[in-house]
Order: structure tokens, then C-alpha cells, then sequence
């Protein structure tokens, strides 16, 4: 205690405390900057680890894949026929696959949605094992780029039907074929848990085949893995595909990596791996869905594998991955529980776990934090009572704030097109501009409305960051210029000025701060305050959190167009019930109507002894 | 000679004609020591391919005096081919009769129709047992069922001795055995206990102790078919073993026991048979595909046809070996019979490739080894298995699933799915463990089929008996009445209680296993129990803490009462000063100024040296 006690002598003697208030913004960017940079390194070599099967019984590509030879005839012989019902209506093309399916013994339902379409789904029982536990294997129709998976539906009847012949299987087996790898197979398997009769137990793993084309040859395979709400399979099983994968001969691809930087393994590479395995952990569910984020929620760890390209490896190369895979399934003794559920995938065969990355995200939600100190003691105001109207004021704003966020959100989740909330984000965004010298608020407010909101977000960001770290370190970093954004005060009216002088002739202490902004605030010229506001008009449009997402998603994915992001962000709740829609509105939102507000022309007040002493 | 060697033979007035052809003397057997000892195989082809096989096997033991106590100076004990494992357990625990299962596999009940034996002998999944003690109270019932679970826990290598309060029910009107059992002690009553565990993995080592039980213990007559590959290696399998006691009513007071063992599986033939040709399920030669050749075929593509419709079955293919003899004393040969349909199947006993065939498709077997010690051989032909004997159809399907996501509440949902003309009164029997907290409250029953229903048409009566935790199971048994045509779901919600850190298996588990829901479907007529059939069991995940936290809670725990320590013992043993205090005391005490003092010492001694 005596130690830390010199220290904090030290400290005061030094006068170290006020130089901190005062350099607290650079403070706060240089959390950020630290944030950025540490996870900027870890494609370093020494940052990150080879990935290993930390599940002793899942044993990969240990037992020879017999699906080969004449399992080839048979698949083309049923593709001859799938390729025939592309045409047909849901209903005959599921009854054809349905009556394919019990040739073998497989009972079969169809669940019908009136929404999300018909859904044909077969259980296979166990012949070993007590039946409460199953693997699935899922062929959606037409595949995410709404292509004829039929390629997927010709493995998945010819996979079942020699799965149907092996006396091995401990866990039940169920093939699903589904319209889409969307909102209809994931109301499959919300309906699993809930209303189906046909059930074969608990679900642990399932794999999605995408195979679109209708040739014998494929290039490389890419595999799906984000879930939804940051949800990620177990590492266990992402492993065992990669590894049957490479064993078979194929290349992996992650994140849509084309073929020509597959062989690729330096800092560059890696780094682009990680990049976008954040982007699209942060947008999984709003990007077009593979068909593994269907199965997010229920405890079950799934996979999407697509083959790619033209020639190479032959269609049942592709059937060998889910044979082996679920061979390795069929061995497990436990749940899926031994490997990581956090993860950052550099390379197919290289990772780093929560530990590694979870500093830059903490690091960033800290920066808003003294971002919100600094708007608290870092001015003026510092000693006004807690309870005084302005803390209160800030307060009620915030409540207020929250819930006209919460109305957006549910206004534009049914009604209102993504357009006008656009415009109306934009048109908000030059108020402060519009009304200066009509409107004022006090100086004092705006900063306590800009303390807590960067309070709040702070708080979101940190809650955040353990369940979802890609959506809290994407929406920290693009939320994070709000915290550049600065009080404009004009000069007080004429009363006020005369007061301002007794002001701070009370102050006690007038330290370096002090007077710093004092001399600001006398020199502040109404050149350099337009200025100001054209600043805090760029960083307000910048920071909007709808004008900010989907500026990022034309930018940096190829996938959106236009405002097309916020009607997915929209359908991914409705459909898919992935939360990242609130967490902009909720979380985002009222943080930005807060600074908003603070970015007001506002007035200085006279601070009265009575209020300092507290 | 052949007519002594087998006969294939109708009823029993040919049983007379076995023991006038038979040349060979028998040295020393009587007729009146042939021993009541039965045993019967039944096939029954059923619809995909597949094939029921029920061995059925029948023991008495000699009558016994239950006024005499075993221990007394002039009892003795006589056991002839009953098992010698069986009466003392019996008489130890005061056990009148018990009903043990061990079962595994799915029973497609929409295609194979009833389970055989009207579902009396099939399981859930897993191990259940359930016995009638007889004990002064339920404590003392309990002590003795504790008991026989663990002595048969031993005795088949299972785990029964897991059985304990926590997992055992007294049924109340489910189980209710067709035989009335004696109370030997009319100041006693008799208490039904039962108890299952459905993760139990039923293996050879179940089995051999099962085959030893019997009086041929695998080496004559059918349990020489019996082997853990073969019966395992099936898509439904059951053993079961019913041991009763049966009193005579003629005054003199004397009791046997009766013991009913049964085996019954259900295989898909083709498969069986390709795994002789071939034990690995490799992809066939191009030219053995079977391929449709309306559609589209060369040597690139082939649309496969179903399996073949003609079979051609030797008992000796799905078991790899022939009946070794028949069961060479029992009081009656063992019979092997085919329910098929006639117009396609045929069933024929095969000895030392001479072919018999009765008009009834049953066969008994004699007693003397054929010549060549070949055994005998049973053998099915059909030109199309797609017509079999008619399956019974169940009275009523029963699926039950889990609802819900979550680690801290789920649900529990039950479909009831009736086609016949009639309503079908049934007992709903259900055990939950402990940790499931069911909210009956939360019960609710909905249709498909029909809009307005009342929950108390549907069950009529409701008997619950809440968990205690660590102590009972929760009890649920229900009367039901399904209407004629109707789609019924029944489901609550419960939530999911923690668990102790030590009542955590090992490692991390797969899960918790819910018991099979046991449904007995009663006559409408005179309320007997008609059929039975049970749901699968479920598995339940708990939250499972990561039991590498107790090890952080200790650190951080002991950190902070390490730091907490510190501060009170400084602040009860410091003065509190203030800073300019403290200050002033520094200049007269401080570690400096001590310095300071020997550095003044030193000069002024070296000083007064040089003065």
C-alpha cells in the first residue's frame, strides 16, 4: 500500500492528472489505433496457431471413403432424372425424391410452410446407437445464387442411399431437401423443434451440399461457416471438413477466395482471409445465407460445402467430404465441446482463438468509454452536481432517444422502404446546420449528452464484443469517428458574458486546461466555427449508422447494390431471426441521436458556486 | 433311417410316431424325466424385405413350499434345468415376480405393424426392469428392489446397479401383470417398482449371461442360433426374461416359478445376406448393378432399382450356422414355425440336403443328431416378398420429441395419431427425471384434425406425483382417450434444474437421457391391457459448466480475500496520520533520515579520530 501510495504522491506532485484530462481525445484514438493494430498483427507469424482436431474420437479420413466406382454410375443415373424436374413444381418434385427415398427404407415427411414453401425430409434410423441423436444432411433445391442444386440433389439421394446400406451408424441420419438454403430451411428446422412428428432425436452436426452444376468435374471446395448472431460451429468440425477436404486432394477455399489465391500463405494472404472472415462474421445472415446459418441456435454445428469451377476433381470427390464427415460425426461419444466455439480462420489450417483477437474489440469499446470521460471532466462543467438538470436532461434525451430508435426499428422491420429512412438519415444529419442561431441547447448539455452517449455505446459495444466480436469490433470501428465530433459554442448573450467573468474569477484552480479552453473559446473566429460545422456535418453523415452500413457494404462486398443492405438487414430478422438489425438500431442509433443533439449550437452557462460544490 | 433322424411333423399325434421309429435305445431316460423346458423359433417375413425371427423360450422350476423357509435344517433345494441363479435372489429380496428387458433399435411400427407379442415383451430403448415385491411397507420394498437390481445388475453385466430412488416409479396402473402373484405373508403387501435406464448399450455381454440361464446354454437346439454378431447386427433387437411365481390352488399350498425368455429381432435380409458375400458394403462391380432400364443406362449412368422381390433365405446365412440338434430333454421338441403368406413363400427344413415341408409351415425337431452332424437348416423362398402375411396394425402411433431451444427450459411434445374407427383408451406412463421440472400447468393438448376439443375429454384421468430432487423421479400417468381419426399433441414445457458438480458424468456427456413414455392401450370393453408400445427416449442437454472454473473462481476468490486481508490488517494495525503528519514523522523515523543519523555517527566518530 505505502508504494502505491508514493506513487500517487508522485502523480499529484507531478501534476500528472490534469495533463491526462487534457490529453484524453488523443487518449481515446490511441485505444482505437491500438485496437486496430493488434489485430492488424496477428497474420504475423507467431500470432496465430495451426489448427489441430482437439476431439481425440472424431479420427477424419481414418476409415477408407468407399463412395466411388459404380456409386458414380448410380449418382449420374439419379441426376439424369433430378435434372428432368428442374421445371417442376415443389410439390412433384418432392414426391418423386420422397418415393426415391423410401426404395431404401427411409421414412419420409413433408413439411409444408405457407410461407417459406414444401420441405422434404427423410430419417434413416440408426441401427447402432439408442436413436436420440442425428446427423443431417442437408440439399437445398436452389442454391443461395438461386441456381438448380442439381449437382447437391443427385449426392444427396445417391450419399443416402449408400449411407441406407452401412451398419455403422450410431446416430439417426436425416436428409433434408429444402427449397432454399434461407428462410426455408430454417423454418425446417425451427419447425424440427417445435411442431414436426417425424423426429430422429437431437440434432449435433449437419453438413449443406451445394452443387450446382450439372457436369462430372469441379475444381475446388469452398466452405461456409459463420452461423448467425456470431454464432461459429465448433472449430472441431470446420477442422474435420478442411481436413477431409485436403486429404482428398481439393482445395479449400474460405470467405469466397478464388481459385488462383488459393496456394497463397503470407502476411497478405492471411490477412485477407481475416478480413473477410470478419465482414462476413459480421454479415452473416444478411449476406445471402449458404445454408450452415439455418441450423444456428440449437446447439447444432454445420457446415455449407459449394464445389467451384470446371474440372479436376470428379462429383464423388465432393460425396467422399460428407461420407467422411459424418463417419467422423458417427464416432463421437460426446457433443461437440472439446475445440474452440471463437475462432478467426487466417487459413484453412490456421487460427487464432478469442484470446488473441478479443483485445482489439476491448480495446475499441474502452476508447469510447474515455471518449465519454473526456466529454464528462474535460471542460468546464466538470463540477456541476450529478443531479443537476443537465445530467437529467441528458438522461431523459437518451430515453427519448431510445425509443424513437425503437420505433424506427420497428416502423422500416415492416412498413417503410429503405429509401426514405435513407434520405431521412441525411436530412437529419443537416439540422445542426440548418437551425444555427435558431436553435440553442447549453453548453453543459451537449456535453453531457455526448457523455452519455458514448457511455452507452461503450456499455452495447461491450456486451457485445464476447457473443459477437465481428459485429462489435465493425460497428466500433465505423461508429467511432462520432467521437471527433465537437461542441460548437457561440458567444454567450450579453448577460451571460457579463457573468462568464465572475465565472471564472470563482474557479479555485484554473489549470492548463482551463485556460487552453478559455483561449480557445475567446479566439474562436466565426470562420473557424463554420468550419467546425461542416466537420461535424461529414463525421454525423459518416457515423449515421444505416448511411454508414451500407456505404461499408458497397465498398467492401460485392454482394449488395443500392440500399439493398438495410432490406436485407430487415429480412435477415424476419427470416432468420439474426439480430443485427436491433443491434444498428438499438445499439447504434440512439448513440448517434445523442451526438446528434450535442452537435447543436450551444451556449455557455454560468456555473454557480452553490453547484460547484458538490 | 431319415424318419428317425428329423421329423417334420403336424400336432402331436405324430410325437407318438418319434418315439416308435426311434431305434437308437435312450440309456436311462424315462419319459417321466423329461423336463418342462419349451423353446419355439417363429419367422415372419415382414413388408421392405425384412424379417422378424422370435425365439421363445419357456422354464419351470420344481415346486417348492413357501411355508418352508430355506434355511430350516430339512430344506433342501432341487434344481433341475431351471436356473440356479433365479430362487435364492428370489427368495432374498421377497421378489414375486420381475420382468427384465433390454432392447435396441427402431421398431418401424408403420410398416411392420404390431410389435410381436402384443408389445408385452419389447423394452424402451435401453435397460427397464420391473418387479412386484413383497414388503412390509415401501421403505422395506425399496430395500429389497435395490437388491435385485443390483444382484441382476451382476448377473447380466448391465448397470443396473444405477437404479436408485431417483430413477424408480410405482406405477400404478401401467405394468399390470396378467398373472396374479401370491403374497406369502398376509400382514405384507405387494409393491410394483420399475426403473429403466435408456442409455444402457445392449451388447454381448448382456447376452451370454442370458444364454447361460438356459438349460442348452447355446450348445443344442435354437440357442445355438444365438450369437451377440448376428442378433446385434439387426435393425430391432429384444431380449427379455419374465420370471413368475404361480401357486396351485389345490390346497397343498406348493409354488413354482416360471421363467419366459424371449429373443426377437428384426433384419433386413438383403443386407444380411450381402454381408456374408461381402462384410464391408463396398460399391459394386459395374455388371452387378441392378439398374432400371426404362431410364436412361450404359456403362456411365444407372438408375438403381430397389431391392429384388425373390429371396432365397438359409437360416444358416443370417446366423452363419446351422441348428445344432434339437433341445435333447425337454419334455417337448423345439419347434421352428414361418408366418407367411402361401401364395408366394415357402418354408421348408433342410437336413443333410433332404428337403421337408409341412401344410401348416411349422417343423418340430428331434432330438438325434442327423448322421453327417451337419444340424438342420431352415430355409424361405418367395417369387415376391412383397406379399406377406398381413402385419397387425397398431392401434395408435405414438411420436414423442423435444421442443424448444435453450439451456435452461424445454418442452416436451407428444403426438397421438389414431386411424382406426374406433377411439383408443390408452395409459400414458411417463418418468422424468429429477432435474426435468415439468410445469404441468403449462400441459396442453391441441388436434390437427378437430378445432374445438377439451383437454378433459382427452385425458380422463390425470395422476401426478411431483419430483423431489435426488430423491423421486416426476410421475406421470395418464388416461387418454383418442377419438377415431384424430391427430392429438400433448405438450408441456419444464425447466432444465443444475446440476451438483459432482453428479456430472466424467467428461463432458452427450447429454441426459429421458425414459421412453410407456403407452398401454386398454380394451374399450373390459379395460384389459391389449397392447403396449413406447416412445423413444430422448436426450436432454443440461448446461454443463466448464469444470475448469472452479479452479479460476479459487484463484480470483482467494485473490481478493488475500487483498481484503491486507487492507484491514494495515488499517488495524497503522495509525492514521495525516499527510503533513505523516510527513514530519518520515523526517525523524524515516529509512533516510536513519541513514542520515549513521552517516552524522560515522563523520562525528571519524571527527573526534582526527580530533
Amino acid at each position: 500500500m505505502a508504494l502505491l501510495e508514493k506513487l500517487h504522491r508522485r502523480v499529484v506532485d507531478m501534476g500528472l492528472v490534469p495533463r491526462v484530462i487534457a490529453l484524453l481525445p488523443v487518449i481515446s484514438t490511441l485505444c482505437a489505433l491500438f485496437g486496430f493494430i493488434s489485430i492488424a498483427i496477428l497474420p504475423m507469424d507467431g500470432q496465430y496457431r495451426r489448427t489441430y482436431i482437439s476431439e481425440n474420437a472424431l479420427m477424419p479420413s481414418q476409415a477408407y471413403s468407399y463412395f466411388r466406382e459404380t456409386e458414380w454410375n448410380i449418382l449420374r443415373g439419379y441426376r439424369s432424372q433430378i435434372e428432368k424436374t428442374v421445371n417442376m413444381t415443389s410439390t412433384e418434385r418432392n414426391n418423386i425424391m420422397g418415393s426415391w427415398l423410401q426404395e431404401f427404407g427411409t421414412k419420409t415427411a413433408i413439411y409444408e410452410n405457407d410461407q417459406y414453401g414444401e420441405t422434404l425430409y427423410g430419417v434413416m434410423h440408426a441401427p447402432r446407437g439408442d436413436g436420440t441423436e442425428a446427423m443431417v444432411l442437408a440439399i437445398p433445391w436452389f442454391n443461395s445464387e438461386k441456381e438448380f442444386n442439381v449437382g447437391g440433389a443427385s449426392l444427396g439421394i445417391s450419399l443416402a442411399r449408400f449411407f441406407s446400406r452401412w451398419p455403422v451408424w450410431s446416430k439417426n441420419i436425416i436428409v433434408v431437401f429444402s427449397e432454399n438454403p434461407h428462410a426455408a430451411l430454417r423454418s425446417w428446422v425451427e419447425a424440427y423443434h417445435t411442431s414436426l412428428d417425424l423426429t430422429g432425436g437431437s440434432i449435433e452436426a449437419a453438413v449443406v451440399l451445394d452443387y450446382s452444376s450439372a457436369e462430372d468435374f469441379f475444381e475446388y471446395v469452398e466452405v461456409s461457416y459463420d452461423g448467425l448472431n456470431g454464432e461459429l460451429p465448433n472449430l472441431d468440425l470446420v477442422n474435420v471438413a478442411i481436413s477431409i477436404i485436403e486429404h482428398e486432394g481439393m482445395k479449400v477455399s474460405l470467405h469466397g477466395l478464388p481459385y488462383d489465391q488459393l496456394g497463397n500463405n503470407d502476411f497478405f494472404s492471411r490477412f485477407k482471409i481475416l478480413c473477410l472472415g470478419i465482414r462476413d462474421w459480421a454479415l452473416s445472415g444478411v449476406k445471402n445465407p449458404h445454408g450452415n446459418e439455418a441450423f444456428s441456435g440449437w446447439r447444432i454445428q454445420s457446415v455449407t460445402l459449394k464445389a467451384h469451377g470446371h474440372g479436376g476433381h470428379d462429383i464423388t470427390t465432393f460425396g467422399r467430404i460428407p461420407e467422411a464427415m459424418f463417419r467422423s460425426i458417427n464416432n463421437l461419444l460426446e457433443k461437440f465441446h472439446q475445440s474452440f466455439f471463437f475462432y478467426l480462420l487466417l487459413a484453412p489450417r490456421q487460427f487464432v482463438s478469442i484470446s488473441s483477437y478479443l483485445p482489439s474489440a476491448v480495446a475499441l469499446s474502452v476508447a469510447f468509454a474515455v471518449s465519454s470521460l473526456n466529454a464528462f471532466i474535460n471542460n468546464d462543467y466538470a463540477s456541476i452536481s450529478l443531479f443537476s438538470k443537465y445530467n437529467l436532461i441528458a438522461v431523459l434525451v437518451w430515453f427519448i432517444s431510445m425509443v424513437v430508435s425503437f420505433v424506427i426499428s420497428q416502423l422500416f422491420l415492416s412498413v417503410l422502404p429503405a429509401g426514405l429512412l435513407m434520405t431521412i438519415s441525411l436530412a437529419v444529419c443537416f439540422l445542426p446546420i440548418a437551425l444555427s442561431g435558431k436553435v440553442h441547447i447549453s453548453e453543459p448539455l451537449s456535453y453531457r449528452l455526448k457523455n452519455v452517449a458514448f457511455l452507452y455505446f461503450s456499455l452495447v459495444s461491450t456486451s457485445l464484443l464476447m457473443i459477437n466480436f465481428a459485429m462489435a469490433l465493425l460497428i466500433g470501428t465505423l461508429a467511432f469517428p462520432m467521437t471527433f465530433i465537437k461542441t460548437i459554442s457561440i458567444k454567450a448573450s450579453a448577460e451571460s458574458e457579463t457573468s462568464l467573468g465572475s465565472n471564472i474569477s470563482i474557479k479555485t484552480e484554473p489549470n492548463d486546461e482551463m485556460q487552453l479552453n478559455e483561449h480557445y473559446k475567446e479566439g474562436i473566429s466565426e470562420k473557424n466555427q463554420q468550419r467546425q460545422q461542416l466537420k461535424n456535418l461529414s463525421l454525423l453523415i459518416l457515423t449515421n449508422p444505416f448511411i454508414s452500413i451500407t456505404v461499408f457494404g458497397l465498398l467492401f462486398d460485392d454482394e449488395f447494390q443500392g440500399f439493398d443492405i438495410i432490406n436485407k438487414l430487415v429480412s435477415a430478422w424476419i427470416d432468420l431471426k439474426c439480430w443485427s438489425w436491433f443491434v444498428l438500431c438499438i445499439g447504434w442509433l440512439p448513440c448517434w441521436l445523442l451526438i446528434l443533439a450535442s452537435s447543436f449550437e450551444s451556449k455557455s452557462v454560468v456555473i454557480k458556486s452553490k453547484e460547484k460544490q458538490s | 433311417m431319415i424318419g428317425s433322424l428329423a421329423y417334420c411333423i403336424l400336432g402331436t399325434l405324430l410325437v407318438g410316431a418319434v418315439a416308435q421309429d426311434t431305434t437308437v435305445p435312450q440309456i436311462g431316460v424315462d419319459d417321466s424325466l423329461w423336463y418342462p423346458y419349451d423353446e419355439t423359433l417363429l419367422l415372419k417375413p415382414l413388408p421392405n424385405n425384412d424379417l422378424l425371427l422370435s425365439f421363445t423360450f419357456q422354464l419351470q422350476s420344481e415346486p417348492f413350499d413357501p411355508a418352508v423357509s430355506s434355511h430350516s435344517f430339512d430344506a433342501y433345494e432341487y434344481y433341475t434345468t431351471f436356473p440356479r441363479a433365479i430362487p435364492p435372489l428370489l427368495d432374498s429380496t421377497a421378489t414375486r415376480q420381475f420382468h427384465l428387458r433390454f432392447t435396441r433399435g427402431f421398431w418401424d411400427a408403420l410398416s411392420w405393424g404390431q410389435l410381436p407379442h402384443g408389445g408385452k415383451q419389447a423394452g424402451a430403448s435401453g435397460v427397464e426392469l420391473w418387479s412386484l415385491v413383497q414388503a412390509a411397507d415401501q421403505e422395506q420394498a425399496f430395500q429389497n428392489w435395490k437388491k435385485l437390481a443390483n444382484s441382476l445388475s451382476g448377473l447380466f453385466c448391465s448397470s443396473l446397479n444405477f437404479v436408485d430412488k431417483s430413477r424408480t416409479t410405482f406405477p400404478r396402473r401401467s405394468y399390470a401383470s396378467a398373472s396374479a402373484s401370491p403374497l406369502f405373508n398376509d400382514t405384507e403387501n405387494l409393491y410394483l417398482m420399475r426403473a429403466s435406464l435408456p442409455n444402457e448399450p445392449i451388447c454381448t455381454e448382456n447376452l451370454t449371461p442370458f444364454i447361460k440361464l438356459l438349460p442348452t446354454r447355446g450348445h443344442s437346439g435354437l440357442t445355438s442360433l444365438l450369437d451377440g454378431h448376428k442378433l446385434f447386427d439387426s435393425l430391432w433387437n429384444s431380449i427379455s426374461l419374465d420370471i413368475t411365481t404361480v401357486c396351485t390352488e389345490n390346497g397343498d399350498s406348493l409354488c413354482h416359478y416360471e421363467m419366459e425368455a424371449h429373443v426377437d429381432m428384426a433384419t433386413h435380409v438383403p443386407s444380411a445376406l450381402a454381408r456374408n458375400e461381402r462384410p464391408i458394403p463396398k460399391p459394386l462391380d459395374g455388371n452387378s448393378l441392378r439398374c432400371d432400364m426404362d431410364k436412361p443406362f450404359d456403362s456411365y449412368q444407372c438408375f438403381p432399382l430397389p431391392d429384388p422381390s425373390e429371396t432365397h433365405l438359409k437360416l444358416s446365412q443370417l446366423f452363419s450356422k446351422p441348428i445344432k440338434n434339437g433341445n435333447l430333454f425337454a419334455n417337448r421338441p423345439t419347434k421352428i414355425c414361418a408366418d407367411v403368406d402361401r401364395s408366394t413363400w415357402t418354408a421348408h427344413l433342410s437336413v443333410d440336403d433332404t428337403i421337408y415341408s409341412t401344410h401348416d409351415n411349422c417343423f418340430e425337431l428331434s432330438n438325434d443328431q442327423n448322421e453327417s452332424g451337419s444340424g438342420y437348416d431352415f430355409i424361405l423362398e418367395s417369387s415376391d416378398t412383397t406379399q406377406v402375411s398381413p402385419v397387425d396394425p397398431v392401434p395408435i402411433h405414438v411420436g414423442r420429441s423435444l421442443t424448444g431451444n435453450g439451456q435452461d427450459r424445454g418442452g416436451i411434445r407428444t403426438a397421438f395419431h389414431n386411424d382406426n374407427d374406433t377411439p383408443v383408451k390408452l395409459i400414458y406412463f411417463e418418468s422424468l427425471p429429477w432435474f426435468v421440472r415439468v410445469y404441468l400447468s403449462s400441459l396442453q393438448i391441441t388436434s390437427t384434425t378437430s378445432s374445438h376439443l377439451h383437454e378433459d375429454d382427452i385425458i380422463t384421468d390425470k395422476y401426478y406425483l411431483q419430483a423431489a430432487d435426488r430423491q423421486r423421479p416426476a410421475h406421470l400417468e395418464f388416461t387418454m382417450l383418442i377419438p377415431a381419426h384424430s391427430d392429438i399433441v400433448m405438450t408441456y414445457q419444464f425447466d432444465k434444474a443444475l446440476l451438483q458438480f459432482a453428479e456430472y458424468p466424467p467428461d463432458a456427456n452427450h447429454g441426459f437421457e429421458i425414459d421412453a413414455a410407456v403407452i398401454t392401450v386398454l380394451s374399450p370393453e373390459s379395460e384389459e391391457p391389449v397392447y403396449e408400445t413406447r416412445t423413444s427416449t430422448l436426450l436432454l442437454s443440461l448446461s454443463t459448466p466448464d469444470f475448469s472454473m472452479p479452479y479460476n473462481v479459487i484463484i480470483l476468490t482467494s485473490t481478493i480475500m488475500g487483498l481484503i486481508f491486507g487492507m484491514l490488517y494495515n488499517l488495524m494495525v497503522k495509525r492514521i496520520v495525516t499527510v503533513d503528519e505523516a510527513d514530519k514523522i518520515m523526517l525523524n523515523s524515516g529509512l533516510k533520515y536513519k541513514l542520515l543519523k549513521l552517516k552524522e555517527k560515522l563523520l562525528k566518530t571519524k571527527q573526534t579520530k582526527i580530533d
